[in-house]
């Protein structure tokens, strides 16, 4: 009985005699070690980490075939099966490289991005919201980067060397006609939707995906935010109107609505401005947001606007301003976007529509003319990941837009119309293959068929990317794209093709934590330009070409000076068109040679404020001179642009923010380009008159304030 | 008789022993997690619980104390990705958790102060969303229990930080520090793998607040 007894306390209490011992070292694919993996048997508590030089050692009591497992972040896990039995186990184990990591390498070559906190981006998007200059308009951030010209009249994005028509907006992946909101002639006119809206932001100034069409030069690319997290309501009383917005959240689905009222008026009663105003821009607007998760990971987005603005001013003749001649315009805007994303199997299905109706009424001396366009895009597109390594997106969209313009016929006494109905049918494929986390291509193809002239265009794009070391990546981009020509055209004619851009983009950048440094070098080809005969403008065809080429440099640095956050751009551009009525290729009147931006941000905590300043600067703009010879056509320049501008945002108590705002602090009179007088004066002479700024400078005074439960809560982000 | 039942109680004990192999080892991987010193030793640590965690397909506590261990190398690290990476790992410990036990305060406290610590790599753009998630994550956890020591005081300190920025009272991060003080001071878990860390953290806010 005893000795039974004892074999059985040995035999429960010190079963070591079953153990194995196993032994080995992890490495990663080139034999360097890893040190602190974890080694561990399957569904036991057996296990240890690897030592600084990759080697372990553990005893399991575990017994027969077994799942020895090794994981390490960064790296795949590493499986294999094992027999113990008492007899010690060596193992070898070459840990793979997980494939696309947070700092391994991405297709940078022409984009922009500003989202995801944790990835490391150029822009965050607040910086969308809080540069100084831009008074929260996202094509005014936007502008302060590499790649675009200011165009200080039209406040629209123009990007290398393409007009503000070749920039195309998307919101979550749907296109938006008519992104900006109408402004009096030379006056810069404002985005129509918030930056606050968006959580992520990719401005491409070239090279983009497959899924983009129907934009030469450029696509912003913007991503609206997901579910709100809590009920609130903001109000803002602004220098210029009010807005007042709620938020209603339920446990997987919330609401936002907002209402505001505009009215420059009272503000150009105070300031003094050069534009001889009857009706200062007013205009009512009125935004809802609805989001829906759907099952596990589904998410239903609803976004709809509506907006009506209206302003009336006088335009003087050039030759004699006491005639003058009275400008009204209303236009009536209404956009709305709905999108659904839900993974399928192995697939991620995303599908949206949305819908762009734009009428601007407008009178010249009471005689009415003006235009629609009404829009519907809907798109399907399925993404799939093959492996870790490659991803493929194929996806299919329809663009159909009525257009119709009203003119009035001075000789016949009444309004006669022009329209055309264009329906856009395109598919795209992309595959982007990583072959290790230092090398990865993007290739894809996207065909269009426009049924107006019954045009079929294949666009390839290709994107690649290679990461030597740590920090620094080269990329290179090509493309083909194309765009319809513009309404004003297309109307007049509605058998022009589609104008065509190639791209050619050369990318080095390095991204640390807080420091950005960015060269892109590009060669733009342009094809089938709108080209027509200056006496005759019934001639029109698409025989016009072009070319835009330059560099580009970029700088930021948020660490060396303490609270400091800044940033530098630099853009040289070297265009030339022959298109429109221009006599032979000259550089376009919206395209100057350098760009300099520098943007400040200083984070006073003392006075609860942040400070920023932005300083733009655009070289000598050419303007078209009649009283010089045609061979001299364009040869004029402007005086160079000169801007400084500066904002400051004071948080006095955590839900009331006091924003104040400067546009051109120094009062520089800035000249855009000339108009001149349409007859000669006595003298034989065309007069000429500048193009100036509406006012030297623009001030904006807002008080913002947030109701909510959370104490911390306010409107930063919103500004 | 006799000999049986002793023999009927041992085996019991034995048996006892075998079975709570589960507090033995987390007991000591969680006294490691608390005492490390270096990177290498919580990584050791961190190792252990998930080892255990991945044995063990109903515990919560081996996830709880993986996620602080990580969290832990993140408020160690200077490098801002590197904390990032660490905060992430930490975060995905606890949604492992969350999948086991929704419900427990302790994951959801842990939970807001990974997203308290992920506003110190970048205060000027993540300020806004991580302290309100933070918030939001510390008012859950005392929703789920208010009595939860280390909820209390991790409000006290962003509500203590909120309100220095601001210039305004104190009076009320410092009132929810001192019942989180109480709470310390009185509290004794039965459960050995309860957690027990905070009281520092909630002394040293209170010397502020004097």
């Amino acid at each position: 009985m005893k000795a039974l007894f004892t074999i059985l306390v040995f035999a429960t209490v010190f079963p070591t005699f079953s153990q194995t011992r196993i032994t080995g070292k992890v490495t990663d694919a080139a034999g360097e070690p890893i040190p602190g993996a974890n080694v561990l048997i399957k569904d036991s508590y057996d296990g240890t980490s690897s030592g600084m030089d990759g080697t372990f050692s553990f005893m399991s009591e575990e017994k027969g075939l077994q799942t020895l497992l090794i994981t390490f972040v960064g790296f795949k896990h590493f499986e294999q099966m094992v027999e113990l039995s008492g007899k010690d186990i060596t193992i070898a184990a070459s840990l793979k490289e997980e494939i696309n990591q947070l700092d391994g390498v991405v297709i940078s070559a022409g984009s922009f991005t500003a989202g995801e906190e944790k990835r490391r981006t150029i822009l965050k998007p607040v910086d969308i919201a809080m540069t100084a200059g831009a008074t929260a308009d996202i094509a005014g951030a936007l502008n302060t980067l590499p790649g675009t010209q200011k165009v200080g009249e039209s406040g629209r994005l123009f990007v290398r060397g393409g007009d503000g028509s070749e920039a195309r907006t998307f919101i979550d992946g749907m296109v938006v006609l008519d992104a900006y909101g109408p402004a009096a002639p030379n006056t810069p006119s404002r985005g129509r939707f918030l930056p606050f809206m968006f959580k992520g932001t990719s401005f491409s100034t070239g090279g983009y995906s497959a899924e983009y069409g129907q934009a030469l030069s450029s696509a912003l690319v913007l991503t609206s935010k997901d579910k709100a997290e809590m009920n609130q309501t903001d109000i803002g009383i602004l220098s210029v109107g009010a807005d007042v917005a709620h938020t209603q959240v339920w446990d997987r689905a919330s609401v936002s609505g907002k209402v505001q009222y505009t009215n420059i008026q009272p503000y150009f009663g105070l300031i003094n401005q050069r534009v001889d105003w009857i009706k200062a821009p007013e205009s009512f607007e009125s935004s809802a947001a609805y989001r829906q998760q759907v099952g596990k990971s589904g998410m239903f987005k609803f976004f709809g606007n509506l907006n009506q603005s209206s302003f009336s001013l006088f335009n003087h003749d050039i030759l004699n301003p006491a005639t003058k001649q009275k400008f009204d315009l209303t236009n009536r805007y209404r956009y709305g976007n709905a999108s659904y994303q839900q993974p399928v199997g192995n697939w991620t299905l995303r599908g949206g529509a949305s819908y762009s109706y734009n009428q601007n009424d407008i009178r010249i001396d009471e005689k009415p003319m003006g235009e629609t366009e009404t829009g519907v895009h809907t798109k399907l597109v399925g993404e799939h990941s093959v492996s870790d390594q490659l991803e493929i997106r194929v996806g299919s969209e329809l663009i159909h837009r009525q257009y119709e313009a009203v003119g009035y016929n001075e000789v016949l006494g009444n309004s006669e119309a022009l329209r055309f109905t264009e329906l856009v049918s395109a598919t795209f494929a992309e595959g982007e293959y990583y072959f290790s986390n230092k090398v990865v291509a993007k290739a894809g193809g996207r065909f269009e068929y426009v049924n107006l002239n019954q045009s079929a265009t294949v666009s390839p794009r290709l994107s690649l990317a290679y990461k030597p070391g740590k920090q620094g990546q080269f990329s290179f981009a090509y493309g083909s794209f194309t765009q319809s020509a513009q309404n004003q055209y297309l109307r007049m004619n509605t058998q022009l093709n589609p104008e065509t851009a190639q791209h050619y983009i050369l990318n080095y950048q390095v991204i640390t934590n807080s420091k950005t440094f960015r060269i892109e070098a590009y060669q733009k080809a342009y094809r089938n330009l709108v080209k027509f005969d200056a006496a005759n403008t019934q001639l029109i065809s698409n025989s016009g070409t072009g070319f835009a080429r330059g560099i580009e440099l970029f700088w930021r640095d948020s660490e060396t000076i303490k609270n400091v956050d800044y940033w530098l751009s630099y853009s040289f551009l070297d265009t030339k068109r022959s298109y429109l009525d221009f006599p032979f290729a000259a550089t376009p009147t919206f395209a100057s040679a350098h760009n300099f931006s520098a943007v400040y941000k200083h984070f006073l905590s003392k006075i609860k404020s942040q400070v920023g300043l932005t300083y733009s600067f655009s070289s000598g703009r050419p303007y078209y001179n009649p009283n010089r010879s045609a061979s001299e056509f364009h040869e004029d320049r402007t005086p160079a642009y000169h801007d400084l501008s500066a904002n400051i945002a004071y948080l006095p108590k955590n839900n009331l923010i006091v924003y104040f705002s400067c546009t051109n602090v120094l009062g520089r009179d800035n000249v855009f380009g000339y108009q001149y007088s349409s007859t000669t004066n006595s003298q034989g002479q065309f007069e000429s008159r500048a193009v100036r700024q509406a006012a030297n400078r623009f001030l904006f005074l807002g008080i913002f304030i947030t109701l909510s439960k959370n104490k911390s809560v306010n409107q930063l982000p919103n500004l | 008789m006799k000999t049986l039942t002793f023999f009927f109680a041992l085996f019991i004990s034995v048996a006892t022993v075998a079975s709570d192999k589960y507090t033995e080892q987390m007991t000591k991987h969680i006294h490691a997690v608390y005492t490390a010193n270096t990177t290498e030793e919580y990584q050791a640590a961190i190792n252990a619980l998930d080892r255990i965690a991945l044995a063990e397909k109903t515990k919560w506590e081996p996830y709880y104390y993986s996620a602080f261990g990580n969290l832990m190398l993140a408020t160690r690290e200077n490098d801002k990705g590197k904390k990032d990476a660490f905060l992430d790992l930490a975060l995905a410990s606890i949604e492992k958790g969350k999948i086991i036990l929704a419900t427990e305060s302790e994951l959801i406290a842990l939970e807001g102060f990974v997203h308290m610590i992920r506003v110190t790599v970048d205060p000027a753009a993540r300020g806004q969303q991580y302290s309100g998630l933070a918030f939001q994550s510390f008012g859950k956890a005392l929703s789920l229990n208010s009595n939860n020591p280390r909820a209390q005081a991790l409000m006290a300190q962003m509500q203590f930080g909120t309100a220095q920025f601001f210039g305004s009272s104190t009076t009320e991060a410092c009132g929810l520090a001192l019942k989180a003080l109480e709470l310390f001071n009185t509290q004794n878990p039965g459960n050995p793998l309860a957690p027990v860390w905070g009281k520092e953290m909630t002394v040293e806010l209170l010397k502020k607040c004097k």
